[in-house]
């Protein structure tokens, strides 16, 4: 494989895996036959480690703390949206009271649409996150689980 | 039409019976012989097997290996890096193959019955 296309290639990895393992792997590209399978190969490979890395410590070789997993998109969005949820609950009650109304408005679909749209992202971020680091994986998704409670609440309190 | 058929040790290989494919177990076998760089290991896994690892793929289980203490890198040799097979790694591999020989005796008792 000529060394342009080597170089290229392993640019689709996520950076902490070429900090890694970047150079070794580039020489192996360019000792291999340019193939068509082995550009395939190598894509698929780099896709596959940016959706569910394999190494769990970052280009210094440190293991995420729990601040820095909670600060991944996959981790905040849910809380993001769980929070998001809660606000519409709150302003709905500062604006029309706590009485039940007759059909659903649009403060109860934008309610439904932030609580179930965040159940993939939750799903993902489990899916990738748990194997690797699974002490602070499972702290952001008892956070999570704490701001769905909390969204909850007043709908199943007030038994909307 | 050219025959894809070849030899692989004592063993005749054949292309349209399907490749072994479990990289890591590959890879760790692989080791076993002593070290070796991501090169020289898709060589042996190939006359090991017949199975051609990309190189995407052999990666991916070296650093799988390496994050499990099974394999460890060396010192890197004009940018080739070798690894070895650790202590964990070598008991790690004995476990797996000795469940692969159950399985093959346990499969192969079955045919001869049939």
């Amino acid at each position: 494989m000529k060394q342009r296309v080597a170089r290229w290639i392993t640019r689709l990895y996520p950076g902490s895996w070429r900090k890694r393992y970047g150079e070794e792997f580039e020489a192996l590209l360019i000792a291999q036959p340019g193939s068509l399978s082995n550009f395939i190969n190598v894509v698929y490979s780099a896709f596959r480690e940016r959706v569910a890395p394999t190494r769990s410590c970052d280009e210094r070789g440190v293991v995420p703390c729990f601040g820095s997993v909670v600060k991944m998109p996959s981790a905040a969005i849910p809380i993001t949206m769980s929070l998001l949820a809660l606000a519409v609950v709150l302003v709905h009650i500062a604006l029309a009271g706590i009485a039940r109304q007759a059909d659903e408005g649009a403060a109860a679909h934008i309610w439904q649409l932030l609580m179930t749209g965040q159940i993939p992202v939750l799903l993902f971020f489990a899916i990738k996150w748990l194997p690797k680091v699974p002490k602070q994986a499972l702290g952001v998704l008892a956070l999570q689980a704490v701001a769905m409670g909390v969204s909850m609440a007043p709908v199943f309190l007030l038994n909307w | 039409m050219r025959s894809t058929t070849r030899h692989v040790g004592e063993i005749k290989y054949q292309p349209e019976l399907g490749h072994y494919s479990d990289p890591p177990l590959l890879v760790l076998a692989s080791l076993a012989s002593g070290p070796k760089h991501g090169h020289a290991m898709i060589e042996d896994i190939a006359n090991l097997c017949g199975s051609h690892l990309g190189p995407g793929t052999l990666y991916g289980a070296i650093a799988r290996l390496e994050e499990q203490g099974w394999i460890e890198p060396l010192p890197s040799e004009d940018r080739r890096r070798p690894y070895r097979i650790t202590t964990e790694g070598v008991r790690v591999l004995r476990a797996k193959l000795a469940t692969l020989h159950q399985f093959t005796k346990a499969g192969l008792k079955r045919l001869e019955a049939l």
